[in-house]
């Protein structure tokens, strides 16, 4: 007999906790369905599926944020092991997975920038106050401001086809014209051209729809 | 009356990806077009939100089983500790009703924490190198009721030193405040990170010191402002590294 996506729904208000299911169906669970299973027995299948949903999206914004290739590993690694410790405090009457997630790579990337910003400082004998090294990078409140913007616009990136997203990051991050890259994809020049116009229509939409539209224009 | 079509290379204009002579031809277009002028706009809005995007580069493959394996690590580590009939959170945190201040502790509660220390450290299979006592400092041991923490030092291939925190009754710092671990020697300092916590029950956090902080003998747990201007940091705990 199969299972429904009704009978997973179900399964979330069980008292023993989420029903168990098939690694098919686990690929079909809403993130916050896979978010009531990190406190579970398959709480590695949970986090590996919400790893690959948001991986792209949690280091890019940390590279982005922290300049450091090094520390974005560190922060996402920090980010996912901070979901599933965490778990227990996400409400999604509060807001969806993402808008929680985005909080938690906020909070782990100003913990990682600040760990940076200080190492080893002598302290005067008997003085209480910690002194704090500078650094000429981006300030905490500059990462905080930024980092919203770059999280919204890297979803509605991944929330893209790939062949729609592949032709936005060829011709924005990798300057190449319409013609060069229906060269280099081996895709036809009007292909190339659809794909672009229908890219851009749809980040649009994605945009319009959060805050992140109105940060962007002002 | 049907609106005139939109140029099909206007998006690919605004991307700056046509070619010199197509970049020439839109500039024509555009005065004698309404349309195309209007839609500009737009996308030109799209365009400067993609000066927001991250780079667009995948994590290394291997970081997935990483935290994996980190995460299993942690999962044992606290089955391991759990004590006998008590259930683990769902998470990786004891969940507890937000707290006021920091509460302060009773001298027996200090003893707690060190016996408990000490038979920690016999109970693991594969003993911590190092295991440390946090207890209030003196002045804010006044004898009210506890919070105390345990810190496991593992030296890495690295040379970095792991750090395992386990506090107890650690109270949710307020908005504008954050905690920091430090290793101390005489008048010096090295961070091991910051961290926030969950409150009544216990917090676990894992830091990473650099290899300097080896020599170093004292573990500090401060807070801090947000505001570094601002003056007033505590020392929580204290611990005198073996």
């Amino acid at each position: 007999m199969s299972v429904t996506a009704g009978d997973v729904l179900e399964g979330e208000r069980r008292p023993g906790g989420p029903r168990p299911v098939t690694s098919g169906q686990m690929d079909a669970l809403s993130d916050e369905q896979l978010v009531a299973r990190l406190g579970g027995p398959e709480v590695e299948a949970a986090i590996a599926r919400l790893y690959d949903r948001y991986c792209r999206t949690v280091f890019g914004v940390g590279l982005k944020m922290l300049g450091d290739r090094s520390l974005a590993e560190e922060l996402t690694q920090e980010v996912f092991l901070k979901v599933w410790r965490s778990s227990g405090t996400f409400d999604s009457a509060r807001g969806g997975f993402s808008t929680w997630l985005f909080r938690v790579t906020r909070s782990a990337a100003l913990d990682l920038h600040r760990k940076r910003a200080r190492r080893v400082h002598p302290v005067p004998e008997g003085d209480s106050q910690i002194l704090a090294a500078r650094d000429d990078s981006a300030g905490p409140q500059e990462i905080v401001d930024e980092s919203w913007l770059t999280w919204r616009v890297s979803r509605a990136l991944d929330a893209l086809d790939a062949p729609y997203r592949e032709v936005i990051e060829l011709a924005y991050f990798g300057g190449l014209s319409q013609r060069e890259i229906s060269r280099r994809t081996g895709v036809p020049l009007g292909t190339v051209k659809t794909r672009t116009a229908r890219a851009f229509k749809s980040l649009r939409e994605e945009l319009v729809l959060a805050d992140a539209w109105r940060v962007a224009t002002r | 009356m049907n609106r005139p079509e939109r140029h099909p290379d206007l998006t690919a204009f605004v991307l700056g990806a046509l070619d010199p002579e197509e970049t020439e031809e839109i500039r024509r277009h555009l005065p004698s077009c309404s349309r195309c002028r209007s839609e500009l706009e737009g996308l030109r809005k799209v365009n400067r939100a993609l000066d927001a995007a991250p780079p667009p580069v995948d994590p290394p493959g291997h970081l997935k089983d990483e935290i994996l394996t980190r995460l299993r690590a942690e999962r044992e580590s606290r089955t391991e500790y759990t004590e006998p009939g008590k259930p683990t959170s769902s998470g990786g945190q004891t969940k507890s009703p937000r707290e006021g201040r920091l509460r302060l502790l009773s001298g027996a509660a200090a003893a707690v924490v060190v016996a408990f220390g000490i038979v920690f450290g016999l109970l693991r299979a594969e003993a911590p190198v190092v295991t440390v006592a946090l207890v209030p400092t003196p002045e804010e041991a006044a004898g009210l009721d506890g919070y105390w923490g345990v810190a496991e030092i593992r030296p890495q291939p690295s040379d970095n030193q792991r750090v395992e925190l386990r506090l107890n009754n650690f109270d949710e710092p307020e908005p504008d405040r954050y905690y920091e671990l430090w290793f101390a020697s005489g008048d010096r300092r090295i961070s091991a990170g910051t961290f926030t916590s969950v409150g009544r029950g216990e917090t676990r956090v894992w830091l990473n010191a650099p290899p300097e902080a080896r020599s170093f003998d004292t573990l500090l747990i401060t807070e801090e402002r947000l505001d570094e201007r601002a003056s007033g940091t505590e020392v929580a705990l204290k611990g005198k590294v073996p």
